[in-house]
């Protein structure tokens, strides 16, 4: 198409406008003619109403004069004056309208006279019958003058009026004519217009309206959020071309963000928007937006990672307080307990306090006694050592007789040794001796046997000494300890002696010490009971922390599984 | 401590002691009477030829010498060792004047030694005196074996002497008589005093 739509629809517009103006034109003229002929009738009617009138005037007053010769009265001469004085500007009134006619002009200059003629002779009857009477004015009047003037007039009125007629004839058919004319102009000029302009608007509408359809269809599916149309380019290259293909080109440039905004939306932020134009506000808008989103994401992981770590030592202190807390309140309650008994200790410490101190006293009288058994079991340890060194001594003594028996022994064993080599050497002699030394070889044997016994029994002697001289040895060594354990004893039953008049002296002191302690641990009691409500004080508070630190343990908790989650949230975005 | 106790007990050591020392009559009777029954028992008659053998202990095995080829048994006393000799003369000693050269044949048998100790003993052997036959060898005096322990003179016959183990060859099997069937090794004193290599004849070049 090379012609733009503003070129088309101007052309129909013109098309329309000078079929317009064809009929106007024709109307206008018909109508024109219609009115000239229609007042061309008019004027016929008013010429033709006007000789009428003329005549009607002139009867009028002939009738006056006749009523006034009659009668001789002047009432009657009412209508004549009348008709006197309008007479002539009627005259005057028709010579006017038919100034366009030549022939009725001519007719008027005859006409005028005779109404002159006519009107005279009014006059001269109506003065007769004044002045000589009926008779004279009957005279005139019957000599037919007047009549006869009278004819005359009504002809020349009757000449007048038929022409007046014929016009009106020929204007009838004019005005027909022209009607006639007008009407076929509306009625065939018309729809033919109609139907000339109804095609060049159809084709003109399909030209323009159809692809507008489609394009506003699928602005339709965009503005409800469908952005999958397509809109097909032709290649026109009018306004409508023009708009297809820019409509196509949003419509893409709509997907592509839509496609950009799903990704953003399925938390790849890692896409790239390129703007279309330095005044592409979306475009400018979503990469601003996706900038943004990333470095807030990025600033938002940060965050959450800070927030998940200190979220987790939150946690972690919060658990620590929780069992310091439960550890504190354990204590605490232990305390109490503690505190309860160390009350009661208290109490039975001021009573054992009064005891203590009476004991004291009898103690003093005990220490005393005490001394005296002391010096007592001095002396008998001194007695004991006595007896001891002598058991020593004993004891030694018998070491060396048993020393001695051992010498005795160890003569016996060498006597048994050579006993018994003695008896071999018999035996061998007897041997010698043959047959005669037969018995002298038992008496050997048993010589021999003998010194074996000695030689055991001697062994066992041995033996029994060498107990002995263990059993000796140890007795010496124990004599020896209890020599120095009872020296020991003398030494401690001394000290002892010193400590129990330290002791006593002690006792005394004790004893004033002891009402001392009576005082002060009842004065300790009485604070013992305050400690003891304070703590109880202490434990409920303590028991209070508990439950508040295992709220915030809780709370700490939900804040750490929050860290998580937004972690998990953040995880989900791919800058 | 019960003393009371003591006491007792010391009492009954005490008397015991004297009981041993000087026993009873009745206690003498027995013993006596003991050994009077021992000795009465008639002695088994010997139908076999049986030879007296002089037992000794050499570590833990059990020799024997006949008993004519002994003269005295000796405990070894003073032994002065020789220089100059084959190891298995161990020395000299001196009883009652004359000098014997003892060796030791644990270094014939290949027995482990022990040290030597009064309680060692020699068993001093001769050519048998009594016997008619005559020396073979010119071996004059003579020559003390030692022993560890002397068992004394025991009768052993003839019939239960069995030959040497044939496993033994060389010295060993010259210087055997026979094994007893109480493992009793009884030694030829004969081949021992008439063998020339244990003389020690050293002459001066």
């Amino acid at each position: 198409m090379r012609w733009s739509v503003g070129t088309k629809i101007g052309g129909g517009f013109a098309l329309a406008l000078a079929i317009l103006v064809v009929i106007g034109v024709m109307a206008y003229r018909s109508t024109t003619e219609l009115i000239d002929a229609a007042q061309m009738k008019t004027h016929t009617y008013e010429v033709l109403k006007d000789l009428d009138g003329l005549l009607s005037t002139m009867e009028n007053a002939e009738t006056g004069q006749r009523g006034y010769i009659i009668t001789g009265e002047k009432n009657y001469l009412q209508p004549y004056n009348a008709a006197i004085s309008v007479i002539d500007p009627e005259i005057q009134r028709i010579r006017e309208l038919t100034s366009d006619n030549a022939s009725q002009q001519r007719r008027l200059d005859t006409l005028a006279p005779l109404i002159k003629s006519k009107i005279d002779e009014l006059k001269l009857t109506i003065e007769l019958r004044e002045s000589k009477g009926f008779q004279a004015a009957s005279q005139v009047v019957l000599s037919d003058e007047g009549k006869q003037k009278m004819d005359d007039i009504r002809k020349v009125v009757a000449r007048m009026e038929n022409e007046e007629n014929g016009l009106l004839v020929v204007r009838d058919a004019r005005v027909n004519a022209d009607t006639q004319r007008t009407i076929s102009t509306i009625l065939y000029g018309i729809p033919f217009a109609f139907l000339l302009l109804a095609f060049v608007g159809f084709f003109t509408t399909r030209d323009i309206a159809r692809p507008l359809r489609r394009i506003s269809d699928a602005a339709e599916l965009i503005a409800s959020g469908d952005l999958t149309v397509s809109v097909p380019s032709n290649n026109r290259r009018d306004e409508v071309g023009v708009l297809t293909q820019t409509f196509d080109r949003m419509a893409r440039f709509l997907q592509e963000m839509a496609k950009a905004a799903e990704k953003i939306a399925a938390g790849y932020l890692n896409v790239q928007v390129k703007p279309q134009s330095q005044r592409d506000v979306l475009g400018n808008a979503f990469a601003t937006m996706v900038e943004n989103l990333r470095g807030m994401t990025n600033e938002i992981r940060e965050g959450v990672n800070v927030l998940a770590s200190s979220a987790s030592e939150i946690l972690a202190a919060t658990t620590q307080v929780a069992s310091g807390a439960a550890e504190t309140a354990a204590a605490v309650s232990e305390t109490t307990t503690t505190v309860e008994e160390v009350k009661q200790t208290a109490q039975v410490a001021s009573q054992k306090s009064k005891y203590v101190s009476d004991n004291a006293q009898r103690m003093v009288h005990a220490s005393e006694s005490g001394k005296k058994s002391v010096q007592e079991s001095i002396d008998g340890m001194n007695h004991i050592r006595e007896q001891m060194d002598s058991i020593g001594e004993s004891i030694v003594r018998l070491s060396e007789q048993s020393q001695a028996i051992g010498e005795i022994i160890a003569t016996v064993n060498d006597l048994a040794e050579q006993s018994n080599l003695l008896a071999v050497n018999a035996a061998i002699e007897a041997a010698k001796a043959g047959e005669q030394g037969k018995g002298f070889a038992v008496v050997a044997q048993e010589i021999k046997s003998l010194a074996e016994q000695s030689k055991q029994a001697s062994a066992q002697v041995r033996a029994i000494l060498s107990d002995i001289q263990k059993a000796t040895g140890a007795a010496v060594m124990a004599t020896e300890q209890g020599t120095k354990a009872v020296e020991a004893g003398v030494k401690q039953s001394t000290t002892a002696g010193e400590s129990i008049r330290m002791m006593a002296d002690s006792i005394a002191e004790s004893t004033q010490a002891a009402a001392q302690i009576a005082a002060s641990s009842q004065q300790q009691l009485i604070g013992m009971d305050q400690v003891a409500s304070a703590m109880e004080n202490i434990k409920q508070a303590s028991t209070q922390n508990v439950a508040s630190t295992k709220q915030a343990e809780t709370a700490a908790q939900g804040l750490h599984d929050l860290g998580q989650k937004l972690k998990e949230l953040v995880e989900r975005f791919k800058v | 401590m019960d003393w009371n106790e003591v006491h007792r007990r010391m009492e009954l050591a005490q008397a015991s002691l004297g009981h041993t020392v000087d026993p009873t009559p009745g206690e003498k009777k027995r013993i006596l009477k003991e050994r009077a029954k021992v000795l009465a028992q008639e002695p088994k008659v010997e139908e076999q030829e049986c030879i007296e053998v002089v037992e000794f202990l050499l570590a833990y095995e059990r020799y024997g010498v006949v008993s004519s080829y002994v003269r005295e048994v000796y405990p070894l006393r003073d032994l002065t060792p020789v220089p100059c000799t084959p190891p298995f003369v161990l020395g000299i000693v001196n009883v009652r004047g004359q000098i014997i050269s003892v060796i030791d044949i644990k270094k014939f048998f290949d027995i482990p030694e022990k040290g030597l100790t009064d309680l060692n003993k020699v068993i001093i052997i001769q050519p048998d005196s009594l016997s008619a036959e005559t020396p073979m060898t010119s071996v004059s005096g003579p020559i003390g074996i030692l022993a560890d322990v002397i068992l004394g003179v025991h009768s052993v016959a003839l019939s239960q002497l069995q030959p040497s183990l044939p496993t033994l060859t060389g010295i060993r099997e010259e210087y055997l008589m026979g094994v007893t069937t109480e493992r009793v090794v009884i030694l030829d004193a004969r081949k021992l005093l008439s063998d020339k290599k244990i003389i020690v004849h050293e002459k001066e070049e």
